[in-house]
């Protein structure tokens, strides 16, 4: 990768827009920045297709009426904002769900192959909390194959783009493009940093005037930093799954977007609300889709019993996630699971051509990870970390508190999902918002005098900031003792399952924390054997872990504040949600502590002034109402 | 359990097989075995990762000298000689490593693609090849208010080709990919042909005759091993053979 040469011998890189993360969220957007001319680049930690956004199985959620006629935006906004617990901003889902439909079809125009009903139109399958069959998919390989979907998408671009550079004309571009744009794909890059510009307050929040105006990376096939400077910043990051021990997600999910987006200033919101899925595989905790009960799996314990009757008796396995997860972990832990661990989904019932048509993702899992034929025998599950329904702040617009930054799918919180989502609806996110965040981009940049160029002072915030990343990045690379990584990141990733896990307590999460920041004060002395500037992943790994802190602290202070149980946030010693103190979102900032540097309050104790450590910011947390809208807060009855 | 690994350094141009002792249990996979190798012996392994559960394509590797998933391979099933594929000759093959199936899993890059570091390989000319085939959908009637109709055959013999990962295994273990630079190897052919069959196209020849060619369906000889080795169950070979039957009867082939 080229880039312009710098004096200060970095290369630097400029485009109009760069978008980091290249899962659905970040290629939705780039089509449409692509499509506004605009001079787009993808960041990228992994190949593209590698995102996690290729794991999801299960479906979409779109009111078409395909299956079953009747079934409106409406419909799927009520469920959306019963299955939120009412935290999720109303607005907001309304926004989603009417642009549901149009997202699913539109991915089938881009070549999506969804799997079909009897008269050909996509099919949809019921997914929990939802009172109609909406979920749209494609057998339960539906992420894999829009993530291909949107890739080829932008590879028909980048063709139409070398052939107008080649000056060959009869490259028109389709309806709706405008010439000019562009893409670039920079693989296997980490990004370490966001770079502001402008004048800062030292108060709380990005100073008006002060801008987001590019980011700086690692390369990780030479170790090389560059320097990117842009016009705009999308973060479409994703999830930060990684965090627990026993979690679904990719190994890349460690949430980056959100701790660069934090140590921008910019606020994350309703980070406590984090989704542990019902069924994950026992042993590696693979997902099992909900499309497994969608289909008409069973949910049994060691008695043999659909336990799910003694819970919601109407809804079954249908119920939303956080519930179903809670009668799951409640049956283990009250000794009615197998092994203490798990209990028994069963799909025998459905038949093997059914589970070979519908589930053959479930089945080949289960095989390969299990040793377990869903055809014949049951499938273990326990419940694990999922998704995370918070993130960091932004309206329905995708836009930051920092101008200039912007941040979409699993790592923003819009809020449509509140205090859980519904199956099927992150999918319906990232494609909806993705391309809502990639038109306004493009609005924003095009319309005349307003989002600016990139000029000389931009330019200058990105070289200062290449220097200190290259010290914090050689500060790590010298230190030859101290804290092993591997270590310290396994001690923090069981904490946060067992202290912030499925059920909640008081002084165990209060104590959680102060076992958080010791283990944090720690971070600073963390050294790697691999001083290696090939493909040096040990260095990502401490990178990450670093962002890994940020977001604990920032899920443990929430979960510990809020003295309610609301959607996936289950407080034991608090056990019924709180309307009068709690129908708020949670607001998770580090305030800055100005010149002295000086480390106050709640985390004191931290090492100062070593190379390559800045004071951190103090955290602070705040609430802001939710939107609400037609749908009054009732309670939430399945 | 022994994991015998492949060590390269790309600025040195040095290669040789580390040993690893591992403590194996039921469940653990390959790809969780190089984690345990990163965490706690050697920090400087370097092999490609993401979804751990055989559905992004990062971690295709050459294992007991067959290209699969790191993560889905179980190293106990291995080491109990089960999950044996029979494959004609590929270069990576015949490179002897001295290794005991018994005792110990033998880790490897993808052949045929260059070597970077450790298990890393350069993918660059396998998306090169991909991106050669112009895997864009091609629509051949206007933008319709809602979906095109499909029917269930058209969709279920479409995903045989749509499952593909791009995990490149079929390429590593391809003999043609071995010898003939130029040919685009059984993952870029086989996304080809799953826009050729795609019913929402156009029904004519534009898909067929973008690969032509030797380095395109003609360069196949049939080995089979592409199908063999695919951890999704991707044909190649059968796209391949019904492309190169469909130019036959057009009378297209080259010459």
């Amino acid at each position: 990768m080229g880039g312009e040469e710098t004096e200060s011998g970095y290369p630097i890189h400029t485009h109009d827009v760069i978008i980091i993360g290249a899962g659905l969220t970040g290629l939705r957007a780039a089509i449409e920045t692509v499509d506004a001319g605009l001079d787009t680049a993808v960041i990228s930690k992994v190949h593209p297709l590698r995102s996690h956004s290729v794991a999801a199985q299960g479906g979409m959620n779109a009111a078409l009426g395909n299956a079953q006629a009747g079934d409106s935006w409406e419909d799927h906004a009520f469920d959306t904002v019963k299955g939120s617990d009412y935290l999720a901003d109303q607005d907001a889902v309304e926004l989603m769900c009417k642009n549901a439909p149009g997202a699913v079809i539109e991915l089938e125009h881009f070549g999506t192959v969804f799997s079909r009903l009897e008269d050909g139109k996509i099919a949809q399958r019921p997914f929990g909390g939802g009172m109609f069959p909406r979920t749209c998919y494609a057998a339960d390989r539906t992420g894999h194959n829009i993530l291909h979907t949107l890739y080829e998408q932008l590879m028909g671009r980048e063709l139409e783009q070398s052939k107008e550079s080649k000056g060959s004309k009869g490259s028109e571009g389709s309806k709706g493009r405008k010439r000019g744009g562009r893409i670039t794909f920079y693989e296997e890059f980490f990004v370490t940093s966001l770079i502001k510009s402008g004048i800062s307050s030292g108060e709380k929040g990005p100073a008006k005037g002060e801008r987001c105006v590019g980011c700086t990376c690692i390369n990780l096939a030479d170790r090389t930093l560059h320097g990117f400077s842009c016009r705009a910043l999308l973060l479409a990051t994703g999830g930060f799954g990684r965090l627990f021990t026993r979690s679904t997600n990719a190994l890349i999910n460690t949430g980056d977007g959100a701790s660069l987006a934090l140590r921008a200033g910019v606020p994350l919101k309703d980070m406590e609300f984090v989704q542990f899925h019902p069924t994950t595989l026992y042993g590696t905790n693979i997902l099992i889709t909900e499309g497994a009960r969608g289909e008409g799996g069973y949910l049994l314990n060691n008695k043999n019993e659909r336990f799910m009757k003694a819970y919601v008796p109407k809804s079954m396995e249908l119920a939303p996630r956080d519930i179903v997860a809670r009668s799951i972990q409640q049956e283990i832990d009250e000794g009615r699971g197998f092994d203490n661990k798990y209990v028994l989904l069963d799909l025998r019932h459905l038949g093997k051509d059914k589970i070979l048509e519908r589930l053959p993702g479930i089945r080949l899992i289960s095989v390969d990870f299990a040793g377990v034929d869903p055809v014949e025998e049951p499938i273990p599950v326990q419940p694990g970390q999922h998704y995370s329904m918070g993130g960091i702040s932004v309206g329905n617009d995708l836009a930051t508190e920092l101008s200039g930054l912007y941040a979409a799918g699993e790592c923003s919180c819009v809020s449509v999902h509140g205090a859980n989502r519904l199956g099927g609806n992150s999918l319906l996110e990232t494609v909806v918002f993705g391309k809502l965040a990639g038109q306004g981009i493009g609005k924003n940049l095009t319309s005349s005098g307003s989002g600016g160029r990139v000029g000389e002072e931009d330019k200058k915030a990105v070289l200062e900031r290449l220097s200190e990343e290259a010290e914090r990045v050689k500060a790590l690379l010298t230190r030859d003792s101290g804290v092993k990584m591997a270590g310290l990141r396994d001690e923090l990733k069981k904490l946060m399952f067992e202290c912030f896990g499925v059920f909640r307590e008081g002084k165990k999460m209060e104590e959680g924390l102060e076992k958080l920041l010791e283990l944090k004060s720690r971070y600073p002395e963390v050294y790697i054997d691999n001083k290696s500037t090939v493909f040096n992943q040990a260095l990502i790994y401490a990178l990450e872990l670093r962002g890994l802190f940020d977001i604990a602290e920032a899920v443990a202070r929430g979960a510990i504040a809020r003295n309610e149980s609301r959607g996936s946030h289950a407080r034991t010693d608090y056990p019924d949600r709180d309307d009068e103190n709690f129908l708020a979102h949670t607001i998770y900032r580090l305030e800055d502590r100005g010149a002295e540097g000086k480390a106050k309050g709640i985390t004191e104790g931290k090492p100062e002034g070593k190379p390559g450590i800045k004071p951190e910011g103090k955290p602070v947390l705040e609430y802001l109402p939710v939107r609400l809208g037609k749908f009054p807060v009732k309670e939430r009855v399945y | 359990m022994k994991l015998k690994v492949f060590r390269y350094d790309g600025e040195s141009g040095e290669s040789r097989y580390d040993s690893f002792e591992i403590e194996s249990g039921p469940g653990m996979t390959v790809l969780s075995a190089l984690f345990k190798v990163q965490d706690e012996l050697d920090d400087s392994l370097a092999f490609r990762y993401s979804c751990r559960g055989a559905v992004c394509g990062s971690c295709g590797m050459l294992i007991n000298k067959v290209p699969r998933l790191a993560c889905r391979t179980q190293a106990e099933s291995l080491l109990k000689g089960e999950g044996q594929v029979k494959l004609r000759p590929f270069p990576g093959m015949e490179e002897t490593a001295d290794w005991d199936p018994e005792t110990e899993v033998l880790v490897e890059p993808l052949p045929n693609l260059a070597k970077i570091k450790d298990l890393i390989v350069d993918m660059d000319k396998f998306f090169e090849f991909y991106r050669a085939v112009e895997p864009t959908f091609k629509p051949a009637s206007e933008t319709p208010e809602k979906e095109r109709l499909m029917d269930h055959e058209a969709v279920s013999e479409l995903e045989k080709y749509t499952n593909c990962v791009l995990c490149a295994s079929c390429v590593g273990s391809c003999p043609i990919s071995g010898r003939e630079e130029e040919f685009l190897g059984p993952a870029a052919l086989a996304k080809l042909y799953r826009f050729h069959i795609d019913p929402r196209e156009a029904d004519d020849d534009s898909r067929l005759l973008l690969a032509n060619s030797k380095s395109g369906w003609w360069g196949c000889e049939f080995n089979a091993n592409c199908k063999a080795v695919c951890p999704k169950g991707v044909p190649p070979i059968l796209g391949i053979g019904k492309a190169r039957r469909e130019i036959q009867k057009l009378g297209k082939e080259p010459k």
